[in-house]
């Protein structure tokens, strides 16, 4: 193959590495370093999850050294601002005694026995898991759970909101997504954060109502919004609660379904 | 004609159903045209036994009713057009043209080639018939659609919005985990009245990419499943019967797949005294739309099935 064709080819795979950074009080921080293809331009975040140095496919190390140096002052303003992961949930065997669900916390009961199952009542929230189950097997049926009350509410909303539109979702999945609370593709496929069910019940119809718009406007126009605000007018106040508790919502479901060491 | 598998959709059990045979015959099943990759639309659930005069298909009934169950069909051709067949056609062609040129097609000429083969090998291409059924049960607000395939059970709701104007289907959204109650009824929790467990499950460990265990032919409430279920795997398929007349293999999915009628509710098809092939094929969908319904309405609750109607 002639050498240009192999210069022309892109490189699509995302690389991940750490570059330590000392931050103004000559403390060492190690800081993500993603190139990611799709990325524009130069970008330094901070989250929950720490900091985060994401590089276009043209920018040089070096310069994203020079970048991460210059702006030490504002990442140690945002992580202390994060202040880490002291009140975030954990999910501990036999010891964690409540769990988030609809913007309250539930209290927990542990029990043992032949399989696994967890179940929510009037006292709160049941796990019961076989001696031998594992963490992932924890945490996969906490996923599960959280999915199906996730299902539960969609079911109940969703038969208010469907008449006018021009048709149903194709499908509705729940995934645990990184930024997005929720999306719709072209074929009609609805996404929901599974996250949106630990937080209040307002919040994540208003997602709902908000995806379920874009199968009338497949935008974000003046137009999409008059069709919010016709089925849902309070979407602002929601879209306050996500500002304001959004990043935790994520970090905490994101805490409950990791297993521990990871 | 018994469905073989049952991809379910619920809808407002309030919709009217008076003039689908109207529109339902504005969308026929059409002929492929030559130059055509495939073509979808309804025909006959009888098939040929449904047209009277095979000559003059315009009277044909494009569903059939029965109380609150509605029987359609969605045809289809598809041209059958191998790629590797036309990828070896193109590079004999191109071959061709760079030994008389003494220079490499570009993209684009390459491009203007492949269309202009797919063009002259569409016509001859063989066209593969198919057919979809459907069952729509009014009572419980629910369709039915003969396929383990979501997309081909999708692409049949879409016709039937196509031909509806307006279709507000939706997947089946169950509002406990299926896995949980799929494992609790082989771990001895009480199955709903009238199911029985059968011989077939898939179990599955937690952990994405983790241990799977395929059992047939195998007593699912023994030792040996049990020592599984302590492990913590979980049951992702379950073998069920219906009171002896149905059997089939529920997935998490919700998908009913391997349906099959059995000797309890075959035996009430043999005592009918039906001569014709249509007639025939009337009884059987009055008995099957009947058993469907039952399963559903023993899955809903168990299941937690959400209802369309607000």
């Amino acid at each position: 193959m002639p050498l240009r064709r192999l210069r022309l080819l892109p490189t699509h795979a995302i690389e991940r590495d750490t570059v330590t950074v000392l931050l103004p009080d000559r403390q060492p921080l190690q800081v993500q370093r993603v190139r990611d293809p799709r990325a524009r331009r130069i970008k330094l975040s901070v989250d929950e999850r720490g900091a985060r140095l994401t590089l276009p496919l043209g920018a040089s190390l070096v310069s994203g050294e020079r970048f991460l140096h210059q702006h030490r002052t504002w990442l140690a303003t945002q992580l202390a601002h994060y202040g880490g992961n002291a009140d975030l949930p954990t999910l501990v065997r036999g010891e964690t005694a409540s769990l988030p669900l609809r913007g309250v916390e539930l209290s927990l009961h542990w029990h043992q026995a032949r399989f696994t199952l967890i179940w929510l009542d009037q006292d709160g929230v049941h796990i019961q898991l076989p001696a031998r189950a594992t963490d992932a097997t924890l945490r996969r049926a906490l996923r599960e759970f959280y999915e199906g009350q996730a299902r539960a509410d969609i079911g109940a909303w969703m038969p208010r909101y469907l008449p006018g539109l021009p048709r149903a979702p194709a499908r509705v999945r729940l995934k645990v997504m990184s930024s997005q609370w929720g999306s719709l593709s072209p074929d009609g496929s609805l996404a929901l954060d599974l996250s949106l069910v630990l937080g209040q019940p307002r919040a994540f119809e208003y997602v709902l109502v908000h995806e379920l718009c874009h199968l009338l406007q497949a935008n974000h126009s003046p137009a999409f919004w008059h069709e919010v605000e016709a089925r849902f007018p309070a979407w602002r106040e929601q879209r306050g609660y996500f500002n304001a508790h959004g990043r935790r919502l994520k970090a905490g479901l994101r805490a409950l379904l990791t297993p521990a060491g990871d | 004609m018994f469905f073989r598998n049952l991809t379910l959709f619920r809808f407002p059990a309030s919709l009217d159903f008076n003039a689908l045979d109207d529109q339902l015959s504005q969308l026929p099943l059409k002929p492929v045209g030559a130059l055509e990759v495939s073509s979808r639309g309804f025909v006959s659930p009888f098939g040929r036994a449904g047209v009277a005069d095979p000559e003059d298909a315009q009277d044909v009934a494009l569903s059939h009713r029965i109380g609150d169950s509605i029987w359609i069909t969605v045809g289809g051709e598809d041209r059958l057009l191998p790629s590797a067949v036309v990828n070896d056609l193109l590079g004999k062609k191109l071959a061709e043209i760079e030994r008389r040129e003494g220079r490499k097609p570009g993209g684009r000429t390459r491009k203007r080639i492949k269309e202009d083969l797919v063009h002259e090998l569409l016509p001859r291409a063989f066209v593969r018939p198919s057919r979809t059924d459907a069952l729509l049960d009014l009572e419980h607000g629910f369709i039915a659609v003969d396929s383990s395939s979501r997309k081909s059970a999708e692409s049949v709701v879409s016709e039937l919005r196509g031909a509806m104007g307006s279709f507000p289907a939706m997947p089946l959204n169950a509002e406990v985990a299926p896995r949980s109650i799929l494992t609790g009824w082989i771990a001895g929790e009480p199955l709903p009245e009238g199911l029985a467990l059968g011989e077939e499950c898939e179990l599955r460990d937690a952990m994405d990419g983790g241990a799977v265990v395929k059992c047939q032919n195998q007593e699912l409430q023994g030792e040996e499943i049990g020592k599984h279920l302590e492990s913590g795997k979980q049951v992702t398929r379950l073998a069920l019967t219906l009171d002896d007349h149905l059997s089939f293999v529920l997935g998490e999915d919700l998908v009913i797949r391997k349906l099959k009628f059995l000797d309890g509710a075959i035996d009430q098809l043999e005592n009918t005294d039906n001569q014709d092939l249509r007639a025939e094929l009337d009884a059987r969908f009055a008995l099957m739309s009947g058993e469907v319904r039952r399963l559903f309405a023993v899955l809903e609750p168990a299941l937690k099935l959400s209802k369309s109607d607000a």
